[in-house]
């Protein structure tokens, strides 16, 4: 298993954002469902090993994030694609990923092939050269999306990576999704029900800072044909089990 | 993706076995890549880590228009010092340094500070590769601004050595002080802005508290009595700043 999570927990002052997940991921994408402020963001970010939690325990690639030596090796074999990107308006596409291809310790010799390859992966060969600060949304999600996969990482992790495409481009991604699911653990948290549909081999729905179902997207599916609302079956299946938990 | 044209004439299409996508990625991968500086590659060999010499260039406080607004500001200092005879350089000196420490590295600051969070160069080292480099850099412009004033080059050896050891007590040492408090404000608070406005306002209260004490506006660098506090508070800032950016090992088991 490349994830492990037991009863992980994460407050931020009286506020409990994620309380006792446990959760298992081995290769292939998984996807994390759930309202705004179900505690997705905060999940992932506590994998991306950006904040510990406050308690349980976390293993990722078989390593323990929380000492030095462990964590740095975590951290090179991992991508991570925030909510809210940041960017350096100044940068070209190519300074952007090769920069934080050099923040992972990818070796020197390999970052300009790794960069190149990461570039066209996105589709953004043709902006490779153009600054930050001229680029879209769209076309920013996915410079995102580019450095998160420029070390071939063993574990992804994409907050929201579809937010700003256009419907093609959504398709283009999903693509990805499962081609990088075979080689590698992908999880992709999301409120778009359509991309974990099309994309993910099993699925987690979090509300209130827990885990309320995990399983296929067919097993969600399966729970919305009685009582859910929504236009699609998947939304009905998530609709539905939103509504048992918090009844 | 193996490509053959069917428009293409038999003679000018690629062999069957030759993957077309990885010979265009091959030469981006030429065409796009970015040749370092000598800077970078020296700062690089130094560190022994290509990504951290990057991050280091990268750092918002040395960038050149910050730089310039730093030596503007010590010109007009030393311009002060020349007509009132106060020692202004030595003064504004820490003010400056507080400043571009706060803004070396942080939320609010770097942009994709979350990202780099997450990064195998460790965030703490970026922060503290960043903060001495920012700080060597004013330190240089300080003594620069000094020695524009006329010491050391003007005067016998003796006189440099003393102008020396007046120039690194006078502020290099309340500099270091008040970096370190900036920086640990800047680290607890997460915000540059409030790492900057502390460590300026800890400083005009130190010279103003000085000039009321002494009767004489220049007392928080030429003061001898303040020197072991300066550096005592700079020991316990910087233990601070390593404290805060600790990542607590038990939480993950």
């Amino acid at each position: 298993m490349n994830v492990e999570i037991t009863e992980l927990t994460r407050r931020f002052g009286r506020n409990l954002a994620v309380a006792g997940v446990d959760l298992q991921a081995g290769p292939g994408v998984f996807g994390l469902l759930g309202p705004n402020g179900a505690g997705k963001t905060t999940l992932l970010r506590m994998m991306a090993t950006v904040i510990p939690p406050t308690a349980g325990r976390l293993r990722l690639l078989g390593r323990d994030p929380g000492a030095y030596g462990p964590r740095r090796e975590i951290r090179r074999r991992l991508g991570y694609l925030p909510q809210n990107l940041g960017y350096y308006p100044g940068f070209t596409v190519v300074e952007f990923v090769e920069y934080f291809a050099l923040l992972k310790e990818t070796p020197a010799a390999r970052v300009p092939a790794a960069v190149a390859t990461a570039i066209e992966r996105v589709d953004l060969g043709g902006k490779a050269r153009a600054k930050l600060r001229t680029l879209s949304g769209g076309m920013l999600r996915r410079v995102g999306i580019a450095q998160a996969i420029v070390n071939e990482p063993e574990l992804l992790l994409l907050d929201e990576p579809t937010a700003g495409l256009d419907p093609e481009q959504r398709v283009q991604f999903r693509a990805l999704l499962r081609d990088l699911g075979q080689r590698a653990t992908v999880v992709v948290s999301t409120h778009l029900v359509e991309d974990v549909g099309a994309a993910c081999s099993e699925v987690a729905l979090m509300d209130q800072g827990k885990i309320v179902f995990q399983g296929t997207p067919a097993e969600l599916t399966a729970r919305g044909t009685e009582h859910g609302t929504g236009d699609a079956p998947l939304e009905r299946g998530y609709t539905a089990v939103l509504a048992a938990a918090r009844s | 993706m193996r490509d053959t044209d069917p428009g293409l004439p038999q003679g000018q299409q690629a062999p069957p076995d030759v993957d077309l996508g990885r010979v265009w990625t091959a030469v981006a991968a030429q065409v796009w890549r970015r040749r370092p500086g000598w800077l970078e590659r020296t700062t690089g060999r130094l560190l022994r880590s290509p990504g951290l010499a990057r991050a280091l260039l990268t750092t918002p406080s040395l960038l050149l228009p910050w730089l310039i607004a730093s030596i503007v500001v010590l010109a007009a200092g030393a311009a002060a010092t020349l007509n009132s005879g106060q020692p202004v350089v030595a003064l504004l000196a820490p003010a400056v340094a507080a400043a571009a420490i706060a803004y070396s590295y942080g939320p609010g600051v770097d942009p994709a500070w979350e990202l780099s969070c997450s990064m195998a160069v460790s965030d703490r080292m970026v922060l503290l590769v960043r903060a001495l480099a920012v700080f060597a850099v004013n330190a240089v412009l300080g003594l620069a601004a000094s020695a524009a004033l006329g010491g050391p080059a003007r005067s016998g050896a003796a006189a440099a050595a003393g102008a020396a050891a007046a120039v690194t007590f006078g502020w290099l040492i309340p500099m270091t002080a008040v970096c370190a408090f900036a920086l640990a404000v800047a680290t607890l608070a997460r915000s540059a802005n409030a790492g900057a406005a502390a460590g300026v306002a800890a400083w005009l209260i130190t010279v103003l508290s000085g000039r009321v004490a002494s009767g004489h506006f220049a007392a928080a660098v030429t003061d001898t009595v303040l020197f072991l506090p300066y550096l005592a508070i700079g020991v316990t800032c910087a233990a601070v700043t390593l404290f805060a950016t600790r990542i607590p090992r038990g939480s993950y088991r």
